[in-house]
């Protein structure tokens, strides 16, 4: 199967401006971002929480509660910060590592970091830490899994991509039976349900010194992706392609990689593990714009970004109870996978 | 300039080929002959640096305008963003394509004939259509070493000739060094100045097509009777071609 | 009367005709299946977590225990339990796992300690049950979270020690203290029923007690409403939510040690709850077992809660029925810091109304 089919030089890709469809997106990223602030559990009128938030910049006199405007400035505002730079992050990293593999099942977790990440989580659940000891053990358990990965797949200085996707197939089933060990040994009472919830995904606990914990890793992983953008094409050719066009193939491979586990440790850190997004996104992503990473890259972040803003939403309003996003993720995404698999390949047959 | 010298490449205790020596100057071509097995592509990639040498010693620029064998049909962008990929090393780690690339890009597929394909995806290419643009694209590397496996393997005829036309075409500029391997005899007495006859792992000859193309050496090097025949054509220089006499030649 | 007089007799002269057979007691489980000892179980093995302290306390003793869950024995260690009955320190706590599919007994291990009863959850499966059955171990089935399982698990515990008037004599108290309550409860006028939200979670994440839980059957018995009825279990909640329904009183569990009401005061939303502005937090005591799930002690955690919740309506003198209760309980007079140590005066002592639980000497 083939990455994706670039779309023919069909009349209606020429009818849509470059311009037009970039406005187009960035009005949807917008418009879920603004979607997410106004509702919640706590009842506020979206307008007024569209005018606490303005209030920061601009002077507004002030005709809500001091509870009105923590709930905006103190939870939704940074949820929806962590919820979008999660989703960019999580869907870049997608639609690069799918790239690197030429593989469309690739996601970011194949690299074995985030359930690697997970177990560090679930560590310090368990060990009774919380806040920057859990985000720590979870960023470093992350990093290490990736260099395991890194130094077990290399075989006489090279890593070809079906070792890498196949080593990190078993460091990620090392770490997941470690992640079950712990819940096996965890007090039933306490523990063990935060973990099982934490490991489910959630931006619940969502704060903005989280927000100033996830943001440079996601944003300086994103930034070395865009400016990887034209290598990752290359790269997308194949290994002895990429070769013999003079690229240091597995120093911009591992670039690469070492960019989407700085995005998937950051992410699973301040929000669990949260699936599907790196795989699904970067798919609906190729369908409107073909697989070149430099249009790919910004609209699989933007739409990764709204597409988490929504499921977020819905995890934190529709019941009183908080749905684990990975709940709702799969149950979104698996059907949504579905039908852009079969769309690719009705193209790719139309053809 | 591209060459080898004294080159040979070693899988575990058996050559696959060695002591190969050639230099070939800009505004030549060079044709690789040799039966399946016998390392054709092995040379090709050890000259494209891309399998390490044993032995010898490789003169080539920093790139080389390589075109695979076959390029799979699932490269998902436009022909021209194919072609201009060919400016990757130069434009550094985190550089991407600009304006000077895209018109080398569009030069290189003038040059070959190809203008049209430009906007065209990839995979939606032929065959033949895809050797051009990875034709392209080699060039637009700017190499002056143009190194080509057995690029009209998979063509029909009118495609083989598309190719080999436009492979003249390059040489007549007078700026690459081209070197391409083949199955076909007639194709090296078509275009090549040269030819390398890989005989066995050890035993190679080179020379001018002309003289290199023998008969003798033909015979041994496929292993069945091969006959040079010279046709008259109406109103041109006559030509060189090889007849294979296959199954013994008679019905 | 006669009859059942005249069967005794009857019974009585079959036990005497018939010497050599042992005695066979029958009794129902919680599943309502027939578990019958041919003698009063000597060894009894506990798998549910809150099951060991229960027969403990039914038992008046520590020695017919020879195996519990490990988390049955962290809350004894922790707890008041280990001091009162030192031996139960010794128990076997090694024939189950702690974490997820940790009530799945090792049969083999079981099997060492020659148990004569086995007890296990009734209510998660027939997996955990299988075993037990097929090695030929007696297993009694119990099942947990309501008032009505709590009384039957007293009675069952009660006929597997052979002391079922124990049992009766424990739930005669629960009988009498919701009595009581519901008596006092009733002149509380809806208008001034107070909101309760209990946080079953708030160290990582929050989870609040939802409708069908013991904590929302305490709250509702003292007269309270539980702020989050609208939650089916223990459902993870955020901030936000808590904030909307701005409680007058949180709750928060016993079972994460680290948690203390700081958690409530020092967060950004949370702090600005009705309940955290009039310093009504308050975490849950610990005594012979933890007092949020239902226990032996539930009682003493109704009489807690309704004198913090309405101080004025409900006056128990929760010092003077802690000692009453242990006495009864467990034989066992606590100190004043034994008492101090149940109510947490440290970790509650500046919550509102705490001050009617400090010592006489300091009050």
């Amino acid at each position: 199967m083939s990455l994706a089919t670039t779309t023919d030089e069909t009349p209606q890709r020429r009818a849509i401006p470059r311009w037009a469809g970039a406005l187009a997106i960035l009005t949807l990223l917008l418009a879920a971002a603004l979607t997410a602030l106004c509702v919640g559990r706590f009842q506020i009128a979206p307008l007024k929480a569209i005018a606490i938030l303005l209030s920061r910049v601009a002077p507004l006199s002030a005709d809500w509660s001091v509870m009105d405007e923590r709930i905006i400035l103190l939870v939704r505002a940074p949820r929806v910060l962590l919820a979008a730079l999660c989703g960019a992050g999580l869907a870049a990293g997608g639609a690069a590592l799918q790239g690197v593999f030429r593989n469309p099942l690739v996601a970011p977790q194949i690299l074995g970091v985030s359930p690697g990440a997970a177990f560090g989580g679930a560590l310090a659940i368990s060990l009774g830490l919380d806040g920057f000891a859990l985000i720590g053990a979870a960023f470093g358990f992350g990093a290490f899994a990736l260099l395991l990965v890194g130094c077990l797949a290399r075989v006489e200085g090279r890593s070809d991509t079906v070792m890498l996707v196949l080593t990190g197939v078993v460091i990620g089933a090392l770490f997941a039976a470690l992640v079950s060990l712990l819940q096996f040994v965890a007090d039933p009472n306490s523990s063990l349900p935060a973990i099982i919830f934490w490991l489910m995904g959630s931006f619940s606990a969502a704060t903005w010194a989280r927000v100033g914990v996830a943001a440079p890793g996601v944003l300086i992983g994103m930034a070395t992706l865009w400016l990887l953008r034209f290598r990752i094409d290359v790269l997308s050719l194949g290994e002895e392609e990429a070769r013999a066009l003079g690229l240091p193939v597995e120093r911009d491979r591992w670039l690469v990689f070492a960019a989407v586990a700085l995005i998937e440790g950051a992410a699973v850190a301040v929000a669990g593990v949260v699936g599907w997004v790196g795989l699904v996104v970067p798919h609906a992503a190729r369908l409107l714009v073909g697989a070149d990473q430099r249009a790919l890259l910004p609209v699989s972040a933007a739409l990764g970004a709204a597409y988490l803003l929504l499921v977020d939403s819905l995890a934190r309003s529709v019941t009183a109870a908080e749905i684990p996003l990975g709940v709702i993720t799969a149950l979104m995404g698996a059907p949504a996978f579905a039908a852009l698999l079969r769309q690719t390949r009705r193209k790719e047959l139309g053809a | 300039m591209i060459g080898l010298d004294k080159a040979g490449v070693r899988r575990g205790p058996r050559w696959i080929f060695s002591d190969v020596s050639f230099r070939l100057e800009t505004g030549r071509i060079l044709a690789v002959l040799g039966p399946n097995g016998r390392g054709k592509t092995t040379l090709i990639k050890a000259l494209a640096g891309l399998v390490p040498l044993s032995a010898g010693r490789r003169i080539a620029p920093p790139v080389i305008g390589y075109v695979s064998q076959s390029i799979g049909a699932d490269i998902p962008y436009r022909a021209l963003d194919v072609v201009v990929m060919g400016r990757a090393l130069g434009l550094g780690l985190f550089g991407a394509p600009g304006a000077t690339d895209y018109r080398a890009a569009h030069a290189a597929l003038e040059l070959v004939g190809a203008r049209d394909f430009a906007e065209r995806p990839f995979d939606r290419l032929s065959g033949g259509e895809r050797q051009i643009v990875l034709l392209a694209r080699a060039l637009a590397t700017g190499s002056p070493a143009l190194v080509l496996d057995e690029p009209a393997s998979a063509l029909d005829l009118a495609n083989q000739d598309r190719l080999l036309r436009v492979l003249k075409d390059v040489k007549r500029q007078g700026r690459h060094a081209i070197l391409f391997s083949t199955h076909l005899p007639q194709h090296a007495l078509s275009v090549s100045d040269e030819a390398l006859l890989m005989l066995s792992a050890s035993e190679h000859a080179i020379g001018p097509t002309t003289t290199a193309l023998n008969e003798g050496d033909l015979t041994r090097l496929y292993g069945l009777a091969v006959r040079r025949v010279t046709l008259d054509l109406d109103g041109s220089a006559p030509i060189d071609t090889v007849v294979p006499l296959f199954a013994g030649a008679a019905p | 009367m006669i009859w059942a007089e005249f069967l005794g007799v009857a019974a009585l002269l079959i036990g005497c005709a018939a010497p050599l057979r042992a005695q066979a007691s029958c009794f129902d489980d919680l599943t309502a299946r027939q578990v019958c000892l041919d003698r009063p179980a000597e060894r009894v093995v506990t798998i549910p977590m809150p099951s060991a302290s229960t027969f403990i306390a039914v038992d008046g003793a520590a020695q017919r225990l020879v195996g519990m869950h490990p988390a049955s024995k962290r809350a004894i260690d922790e707890g008041l339990l280990g001091r009162i009955f030192p031996q139960a320190r010794a128990i076997d706590a090694s024939i189950a796992g702690a974490g997820s599919d940790g009530f799945m007994p090792n049969v083999e291990t079981l099997a060492r300690l020659d148990p004569d009863i086995v007890v296990q959850w009734g209510d998660r499966g027939d997996d955990i049950v299988g075993p037990l059955r097929n090695a030929g171990l007696t297993a009694a089935l119990l099942r947990y979270g309501t008032e009505p399982f709590a009384r039957g698990n007293l009675t069952l515990m009660g006929d597997i020690a052979g002391k079922p008037e124990r049992a009766k004599e424990l739930i005669a108290w629960r009988d009498a203290t919701i009595a009581d309550i519901e008596k006092a409860a009733r002149d509380i006028r809806d208008g001034r029923r107070l909101k309760v939200v209990f946080l079953q979670r708030a160290a990582s994440g929050l989870a609040a007690a939802g409708a069908n839980s013991y904590n929302d059957f305490c709250i509702r018995l003292v007269g309270g409403v539980n702020a989050a009825a609208e939650l089916v279990g223990a459902g993870a909640v955020n901030a936000e939510q808590i904030a909307q329904w701005d409680p007058d009183v949180i709750l928060l569990n016993s079972f994460e040690e680290q948690l203390a009401p700081a958690r409530i005061y020092d967060d950004a939303i949370l702090s600005a709850t009705r309940a955290a502005r009039e310093r009504r937090v308050y975490k849950m005591p610990i005594g012979g077992y933890r007092w949020d799930p239902p226990s032996q002690e539930s009682p003493l955690t109704w009489m807690w809660l309704a004198d913090i919740l309405y101080p004025g309506a409900f006056h128990f003198d929760l010092r003077a029925e802690i000692a009453r209760a242990y006495r009864l309980l467990y034989g066992f007079s606590p100190s004043d810091s034994d008492m101090d140590e149940i109510l947490r005066i440290r970790t509650n002592g500046d919550a509102r109304h705490y001050e009617r639980f400090a010592t006489s000497a300091t009050r």
